[in-house]
């Protein structure tokens, strides 16, 4: 039996979300673009908080709206040397939107005959101190494997960024 | 806990990886000895990868085991990077700290190796990550190079892009399964899963540079250092080779429109990748065209379905890596255009000869791997009833002799221009290149025992 979740307050943060990714796209300045994004990211926090997924909702404010977002704030305001910097060109391609369009049809009618198998849902949420063990025994390679990941990341972005050059 | 000595090979490609990192403070005044740090660590980890052996159970709760493709996948990295750290360490770069380089191509040796041993979608897709990751850095390595930075930009946005695809087509799969183990996949039929197999195979092709996700690799490849083509182009593709199987043997009982995907890709590439070779004149682009080209072939095999296509896919994905690297090493001690070649048989016969032999292997004539290669994809495409498009591959090889022969003619029969000079061959790298090409023959000639040794396991 599907639960279900309250649909205003879902109506509310879906149009948020979507609105605000369009109002993404839109932007002619890359600040304004950039706060949008921040404003998408608090919504999927609180479609998380609507699925009663507080630990997710909390890691999404603390690093997508966190630190994502204020990293792309930074990068841009670091860049730009003059306020007109920050106004783009809009060149809106058909061909784009159309791959686009197909591609969410394609997923919408997919996601629509689509019936989730997911495993019962325990009585009790599991709280954080599960996800920690979880984290650390069954899933001790997958989360190694991540800080490599942010290892390479971190020796690239050094040499990259130069510093040193002989 | 002795499972553990399974995992042994990764560990010390990451031991590698960090103490290269710290060459300099480690051995003060040798340019180089990260490369050689590097090589040792490659070697230690081949020998671990095959003393460790297979067929040992699940380690991590199933997300990592290694079954015979896994074993070969994990030993023919760990020699070909082992290769290629020797000859770094003996020719060294023209610009840029060998260490960092070390290190970044220690760290993608290490995510090939998890990719080819990866038994969960979660642990796959990291290992891919971390397999890519060191791939952009290294192909806009010279950071002065605005042309290489921009090739190295395009690589990494289709390789985000892909990976989006990949993640997102996964999102459905477990989805569906209810789980993120691979042995426990279960696809809806109907629209959506199709569309999710579509997905991951999306974002396998563009990964392998596959057509249609082909057109990053020509500039990305022109515009990198030739050292870093040499390495990105050939050593990774044999674990995103497993990988790419593991997905095919998985998905593709499931979604019956998966195998027309793969030949829909398979005669692109191959017409894309033999065509567009021809009129280059950059060795570097000629090699990305021709690796578009054998992406190709391989896509024959695992069209083919079944555990035979992906034997010959991987046994084709050696057989194509090894000359690969090879003739991107002879070019990044010769140069980059085809007019840097000329005349070279006069001034070093012993690498034009050692690149002839490489080519006609990349053609597919016999005895060399090569020749083996395609016979073992052919056949197992016609097993799988595909003749049309084994004809059409065999017709395909035969056209890819034409650009081939055009490093032939140049090295062998264009007189060099005055000012060209003799290049400067270390026996090291002489040693290296030689190596390649005793591997060429020697994979051609034993081919049946390297075949049986891979065997695809669905546990």
């Amino acid at each position: 039996m599907p639960e279900q979740v309250a649909l205003v307050p879902f109506l509310i943060l879906a149009i948020a979300t979507l609105g605000g990714g369009v109002m993404v796209v839109l932007s002619r300045n890359v600040v304004h673009a950039a706060f949008w994004l921040l404003e998408v990211m608090m919504a999927v926090a609180g479609l998380f908080m609507l699925l009663s997924a507080g630990f997710l909702a909390l890691v999404q404010v603390m690093v997508y709206a966190g630190a994502v977002s204020v990293l792309v704030l930074f990068t841009v305001m670091l860049t730009l040397r003059r306020r007109e910097d920050a106004i783009r060109s809009l060149d809106l391609s058909w061909s784009a939107a159309g791959i686009a369009l197909a591609v969410l049809v394609a997923a919408a009618a997919a996601i629509a005959s689509f019936t989730p198998t997911l495993p019962a849902a325990p009585v009790v949420t599991p709280g954080v101190e599960a996800f920690g063990r979880a984290l650390f025994t069954s899933w001790a390679l997958p989360f190694e494997i991540s800080s490599v990941i942010l290892l390479v990341a971190l020796v690239g972005a050094v040499w990259w960024a130069g510093g040193g050059e002989k | 806990m002795s499972d553990l000595v399974l995992i042994v090979p990764e560990a010390f490609l990451l031991l590698g990886a960090l103490v290269a990192l710290f060459a300099d403070v480690l051995a003060r005044g040798h340019a180089r000895a990260g490369a050689w740090i590097g090589a040792v660590a490659a070697i230690l980890a081949t020998a671990a990868a095959l003393w460790a052996g297979q067929g040992a159970p699940a380690l991590f709760v199933g997300q990592f085991a290694v079954d015979g493709a896994a074993q070969v996948a994990r030993v023919a990295t760990g020699l070909l990077t082992a290769a290629f750290l020797v000859w770094l360490a003996v020719v060294g770069l023209q610009r840029g700290s060998v260490r960092d380089f070390t290190a970044l191509v220690l760290f993608s040796a290490l995510g090939a190796m998890l990719m080819a041993a990866a038994r969960d979608w979660v642990v796959m897709m990291l290992a891919l990550e971390v397999a890519t990751m060191p791939a952009y850095v290294l192909m806009g390595f010279d950071r002065s190079d605005v042309r290489g930075l921009e090739g190295a930009l395009k690589y990494f946005l289709l390789s985000m892009v892909a990976s989006l695809l990949f993640l997102y087509g996964l999102s459905f799969v477990i989805g569906m399964s209810g789980a993120t183990a691979m042995g426990a996949t279960k696809l809806q039929p109907g629209l959506v899963g199709a569309l999710a197999a579509a997905f991951l195979t999306a974002g396998m092709l563009a990964k392998l540079s596959a057509a249609p996700f082909q057109w990053w690799a020509p500039d990305a490849y022109a515009g990198a250092p030739a050292a870093s083509v040499a390495f990105v182009s050939a050593v990774p593709k044999v674990a995103g080779v497993v990988a790419f199987a593991r997905v095919v043997l998985v998905l593709a009982p499931q979604a019956p429109s998966l195998p027309l995907l793969l030949i829909g890709a398979a005669v692109l590439s191959m017409i894309i990748g033999n065509l567009a070779a021809y009129p280059q004149t950059d060795v570097r682009r000629l090699m990305a065209y021709s690796g578009v080209a054998h992406a190709g072939y391989l896509l024959v095999g695992l069209a083919a379905g079944g555990e035979a296509g992906a034997r010959a896919a991987l046994f084709y994905g050696i057989a194509y890596a090894v000359p690969s690297l090879g003739v991107m090493l002879v070019a990044a001690t010769v140069g980059n255009t085809l007019g840097e070649f000329r005349g070279l048989a006069a001034r070093r016969p012993f690498l034009a000869w050692a690149t002839v032999l490489m080519l006609i292997s990349l053609i597919g004539i016999p005895p060399l791997a090569g020749f083996t290669g395609k016979l073992f994809l052919f056949t197992a495409a016609m097993g799988g009833g595909l003749v049309p498009l084994s004809v059409f591959a065999v017709v395909m090889s035969a056209v890819s002799a034409g650009f081939y022969f055009r490093i032939v003619r140049a090295m062998f029969f264009d007189s060099a221009a005055q000012d060209l000079q003799a290049p400067r061959v270390p026996a090291g790298a002489a040693a290296v290149v030689a190596l390649c090409c005793a591997a060429v023959i020697g994979i051609g000639v034993a081919a049946g025992p390297l075949l049986s040794a891979i065997s695809f396991t669905a546990k």
